[in-house]
Formats: C-alpha cells, sequence, structure tokens
C-alpha cells in the first residue's frame, strides 16, 4: 500500500499528529465526565425521570376577625361591604370562606317593645368566590333578637385537609391554591330592618324608628405548601 | 388527527431537497471528483431519508397506525445516520483513500446499519444496539479533526482553499448537530434539560449511549468554538467563525432559558417538553425545531453548491434553479408557519405575508442563486494532493449507490408496515 493511502498518514501529515492526538484525548476526557455525571451525580434522577410524581398538598390555617355596626331605619335596607383590603391577608394567604355573625336587640329602650323583624342577605356576586357551593348560606331573618349567621365559601374545593395529587409539577399545584383572584372584588351584606311597635306606641313619646345591627366577621385564611413525596 | 405543521414543511423541505439534488447530481455533465459525487449523493439521500422521518412524524404517535410512524421514523432516521457516516468518510477529506479502503468502510457502514435495524426489528428500538447516538460521535470527531487539521495549518493560514475544507467540516458539524450546540452549556452544568433527553426512554443504557453522542456534540463544539475564537482574536475570522459563534451563543442564552426544564418532547431536543412554560417552548421552536426542520435543508444546499459537489452548467441550471425556488417557497411556507405558531394570523393575512416573502425571495435567489454556483470553492488539490486521493469510479457505480438507497428506505417503509400490521411490541423483545 502507498504509504499516503493508510489512515496513519492523515493523522500525522502537518501536525505530526497533534489535532488527533488532542481531539482524542478531550473526548475521552468529556466522554468520562458526561459517565461520571449520568451514572453517579443524576442517576436516581434520570431513572426516575418518568415517574409520575406525587404531591402532598398541606394547608395551614389562619383567622382573621372583625367587626362593625350600621344604623338601619324602619322599612330601609342597608349595604355593609368588606373588601380583601379589609381583612388585609399577607401575599401568600387565601381566603377559604368568611362567616358573618349578625346581632342586634331591641335598642328602643321602650316597655314590652317586642324585637325587630331583621332580614339579612348576601347577593351572590360582586366578590369572586365559590357561589355555587351548597353549603353557603346566604340569608337569613328573624325577629326574636337572636343572632344570624351567614356563610360564604370563597375558594372552591377547599375542605382544609392534606392532599394528595399526582403527576403536574410542584409550581402546577402551588398555583392552583394560591391563586389570589379569589376573595377579590365587594362582598355585600344587605340588612333589612322592619320596626315592630311596642303596645305603648300610641302615646306621642314613643318612637321606634330604627335598629343599630351588629356585624362580626369572621374570616379562614390559608396558606398552602406543597412538597414532592417521591 | 394533529399534524405538527413546522415537522411537515421540515420535512417537505428535506424530501424537496433531497430529490431534486439528486436529479441534479444525475443530470450534470461536468466531471466531479469521487469523493464530492459520492458525497453529493449520500447528502441528498440523507435529505429523504430525514424527510421521511419528519414528515412520518408530523402526524404524531396518537394515531392508530402509531408503529407505522414509530418504525418507519426510526429506519429513516437509522439509514439517515448510516448516510452522514458514510459522508464524514469520504468528505471533505476521504478517510478511505483506495478502492479497498473504499470497500472495507462501505461495508462496515452496512453492517453497522443491519445490526441497528436487526436490533429494533427483533429486539426493541430502545435497545443500545438499536441507537443512532454514536454517529454523532463518528461524525463529529472525523469532522473536527479535518477542521483542527485545516483551521491551523502553519503556512497556510490565509490560504483559501485550505480553509475552504475547514469550512466545509464546520458546515457539515452544524448541519448535522446544530440542534444540539443549543444545549452545550446544559452538558458541562450538568442540567436536566440536556442529560434527561432520549430517544424513547425505557432503558437506562440506551438513554446513556444516546446522551453519549449528543455530549460528544457539546465537547465537539466547544473545541470548535474556542478554536475560532482563538482565529477571530488573530484577525483571521471567516463567515463560518460567526456560524459558529451564533449557535454556541445560542446555546449559552438558552442555558438561562431552559435551566428548570426537565423532559424534552423530541431525541435531540427539537420540541419543547410537557412542563415547558410558553416561552421556553417558543424558545425551542425558533432555535431547536428551526434549525431541525429548516436549517439543516438549507445548510446542506449550500454546502451542495459552494463546495463543488453539485456542478451547475447550462444542461442542469434549470433544475438547480426549480430546486432552490421551491426550496426558498418551502422555508418561507415554514417560517411563517413559526410565525403563526407565535402570533395568530388571519388566513387573508398569512396569505399575504406568505406571497410578498416568497417574491422576496425569489428575487433574492435570482441575485445570489448565480453568486453561488458560478464559483465553488476548491479545495487544494495542488498544494495538499495528498489527502485528496484520486480513485476512478464509472458512473454505473454512482448510479448504483442511487438504486441501493432508494430499495433500502422503500424496504424500510415496508417493513415498517408490516411490524405494523403484525402489531408487535416495539418496546419489547420479541414484540
Amino acid at each position: 500500500m502507498d504509504s499516503k493511502e493508510s489512515l496513519v498518514y492523515l493523522i500525522k501529515e502537518d501536525d505530526g499528529g497533534r489535532s488527533f492526538a488532542l481531539l482524542s484525548t478531550l473526548l475521552v476526557l468529556g466522554l468520562i465526565f458526561h459517565a461520571y455525571v449520568f451514572f453517579v451525580v443524576k442517576e436516581t434522577d434520570i431513572r426516575t425521570k418518568y415517574d409520575v410524581a406525587i404531591y402532598e398538598i398541606t394547608f395551614e390555617e389562619m383567622n382573621s376577625t372583625g367587626s362593625d355596626s350600621i344604623l338601619v331605619g324602619d322599612g330601609e335596607t342597608d349595604t355593609f361591604s368588606i373588601t380583601r383590603s379589609d381583612i388585609d391577608p399577607v401575599q401568600e394567604q387565601m381566603i377559604a370562606k368568611i362567616t358573618f355573625t349578625i346581632s342586634y336587640e331591641e335598642t328602643s329602650g321602650e316597655i314590652l317593645d317586642p324585637c325587630d323583624e331583621v332580614r339579612v342577605q348576601i347577593p351572590p356576586n360582586g366578590m369572586v368566590a365559590d357561589w355555587q357551593n351548597t353549603e353557603n348560606i346566604l340569608a337569613d331573618s328573624n325577629d326574636d333578637c337572636q343572632d344570624m349567621t351567614l356563610v360564604v365559601f370563597i375558594y372552591p374545593e377547599y375542605f382544609g385537609e392534606t392532599i394528595t395529587m399526582e403527576g403536574g409539577d410542584l409550581n402546577e399545584w402551588h398555583a392552583l391554591w394560591s391563586d389570589e383572584s379569589y376573595g377579590t372584588g365587594l362582598l355585600n351584606l344587605e340588612v333589612s330592618v322592619d320596626t315592630n311597635e311596642a303596645p305603648t306606641s300610641a302615646l306621642p313619646t314613643v318612637n321606634d324608628e330604627n335598629e343599630e345591627i351588629q356585624i362580626q366577621w369572621d374570616v379562614l385564611l390559608f396558606e398552602a405548601s406543597v412538597e414532592r413525596m417521591n | 388527527m394533529a399534524v405538527d405543521g413546522l415537522l411537515a414543511v421540515g420535512g417537505i423541505l428535506s424530501l424537496a431537497l433531497g430529490i431534486s439534488g439528486i436529479l441534479l447530481i444525475r443530470t450534470q455533465k461536468q466531471e466531479v471528483i469521487w469523493n464530492k459525487h459520492y458525497a453529493a449523493q449520500l447528502l441528498c439521500w440523507s435529505f429523504v431519508c430525514k424527510g421521511v422521518a419528519n414528515g412520518v412524524r408530523s402526524v404524531g404517535y396518537e394515531v392508530e397506525s402509531w408503529r407505522f410512524v414509530l418504525y418507519t421514523g426510526h429506519f429513516a432516521d437509522q439509514i439517515f445516520a448510516c448516510s452522514v457516516m458514510m459522508i464524514s468518510l469520504l468528505y471533505p477529506v476521504p478517510l478511505l483513500r483506495n478502492r479497498k479502503q473504499f470497500k472495507i468502510g462501505l461495508a462496515a457502514i452496512l453492517i453497522y446499519a443491519l445490526i441497528s435495524l436487526g436490533s429494533a426489528v427483533f429486539l426493541r428500538v430502545n435497545t443500545p444496539m438499536a441507537g443512532l447516538g454514536d454517529a454523532y460521535i463518528f461524525c463529529g470527531f472525523i469532522w473536527t479533526m479535518v477542521y483542527l487539521k485545516f483551521r491551523f495549518m502553519k503556512g497556510h493560514e490565509d490560504d483559501k482553499e485550505v480553509l475552504g475544507v475547514s469550512d466545509a467540516a464546520v458546515l457539515l458539524f452544524i448541519m448535522v448537530v446544530g440542534h444540539i450546540t443549543f444545549r452545550w452549556v446544559g452538558f458541562f452544568a450538568a442540567s436536566d434539560y440536556f442529560y434527561f433527553l432520549d430517544m424513547y426512554g425505557g432503558d437506562f443504557e440506551a438513554d446513556y449511549f444516546w446522551s453519549m453522542g449528543l455530549g460528544s456534540a457539546a465537547i465537539f463544539g466547544l473545541v470548535i468554538l474556542l478554536g475560532e475564537i482563538y482565529q477571530t482574536s488573530q484577525g483571521r475570522g471567516r463567515a463560518t467563525s460567526y456560524l459558529v459563534f451564533v449557535y454556541m451563543m445560542i446555546g449559552l442564552v438558552g442555558h438561562i432559558v431552559l435551566s428548570g426544564t426537565g423532559l424534552s418532547s423530541g431525541g435531540g431536543g427539537t420540541a419543547a417538553g410537557e412542563n415547558y412554560s410558553a416561552f421556553q417552548g417558543v424558545w425551542t421552536e425558533i432555535t431547536s425545531a428551526v434549525h431541525f426542520t429548516m436549517m439543516r435543508p438549507i445548510l446542506g444546499l449550500f454546502i451542495l453548491f459552494r463546495f463543488g459537489l453539485v456542478r451547475i452548467s447550462e444542461d442542469n441550471q434549470q433544475i438547480g434553479k426549480t430546486m432552490s425556488i421551491v426550496l426558498i417557497v418551502v422555508a418561507t411556507s415554514a417560517l411563517l408557519e413559526i410565525v403563526q405558531s407565535l402570533m395568530p394570523l388571519t388566513e387573508m393575512l398569512s396569505a399575504g405575508i406568505l406571497g410578498v416573502a416568497i417574491a422576496f425571495g425569489i428575487g433574492w435567489e435570482e441575485r445570489s442563486f448565480q453568486s453561488l454556483i458560478s464559483n465553488p470553492l476548491r479545495f487544494p488539490l495542488r498544494t495538499k494532493g495528498g489527502y485528496f486521493p484520486e480513485i476512478k469510479f464509472e458512473k454505473g457505480e454512482y448510479n448504483r449507490l442511487d438504486r441501493f438507497m432508494a430499495v433500502i428506505i422503500a424496504f424500510s417503509i415496508v417493513l415498517a408496515l408490516i411490524l405494523e400490521l403484525s402489531s408487535v411490541n416495539p418496546f419489547q423483545v420479541g414484540g
């Protein structure tokens, strides 16, 4: 065979085989590095890359309360509103539900004056909430000065218990339970009063024209944390 | 059936280049040196294979005949891998230096093809034996070595003929593994977005060999980058230097963009994974997918004409012009497909843009085609003739390669159809 026809000639020509030696060395070193990363550093990650991830989502609950009062005239309806800023949760805290306790007593001071009739209701709009939840209590009324309780569930599907989910990724599940749009907007509580006259109401000094209504709200907040279990 | 538009257009582009290139080679009258002639034929056939693979995969695997899609794509890729391995043995510098070596080289590639094809049929498609990543190591090593030899040849630093050889080696390297250089930083940074790349998954060893092939591309890419940085710093930058800089720079930016991602839905990272954000998806589309579907045929066309692998004369000039016009039209459609995937356009608007783009493209073609074909780069046959041995091949021998490639591609499609009808499990030994 002519010497110029051999592969060795090709390798050694011009540079004495330096290109071949340099490239071979770099390739071997590079592939050793690759094997080290593949079989040592990332072996577990690579073997489990197709495993369906299991995530545990836990919730830490907190409460925020507040109260206020409004004076509602006889035959009138007044609206009391609260927003997320009134509750003032930190950014990571989501609103699970809002419970209103409405209380009043007969304040006319007249002897034998019966309790007024008070009706309360929350129109299913204004605030972004789980309005379809069958456990919502959106209206009540009484005329015996008993407390009334209204409940609005804000964050859908929130039950407060630890849940386990498969698939997806950590950010996706965290985003699912960190949707700040729930609880935005104005939640309106409408309060109507019909006064009941005392037997002495015919007297000119007797006058029952309004009622002071106490409103207390209890907001259940939660913060979700997601952890991969496998 | 959801068709991946870009992959489909890329398939058409590759097929158009491949078939018209073969026609061009068969009708050329001027004599072309043997290694260029074979390289041109193999390059065109490799594009036919890519056209088949990309075209069939564009329908996705969510179809009734998913086995046909999988096997046809896999076999076409195996033939593609063998074709580019053979090209690297012949071009730009022939490593097979006489008839006997040529036959041994051809036989070795054929045995390799039979082993990998047989393993996919009789074992599993995801067995290491049926792997495709080794082709990247093989070709990458040869082309990078040729690059180093000719780019750093003492006393020939400004010799256009010598530098043309290194340019051809770099362009071929980028054409085959350019989409992997978009992830080169991930190789060295041990990032998931690089090490999670696999062909099918499910076999740790097969994943390793595939990843090793991709890793070699990152190593060779870095070697070429450092070489070009040095040469440019010495005032010897070339057009190919800037192409290397662009590809490797995209890899650098890509590391920032893709960090935190894991699985990609393409074997070489050519498609976004399920957990990619919208931006990461767009990034993958405008980098890896564009290279894989559009840049490969365009670089192939450039190599064919610029380095005189195909000689254009009056006899075949019309076919050559038609070929480049078809490529421009299809490439423009592919570009529009990408734009549409990024921002929805009305049909009327997209038709208008397509018309304007094609008009510009054809206008450009008129001007650039002549300069591309009229003065092909010559290799240093006089000064460095030792690198380029002469072997005489008859026209019938060249034609025999065309017939063989046509038969093997047709055979692989029929084989895929038989496997589809047999309802075999591609991921289980003995199906």
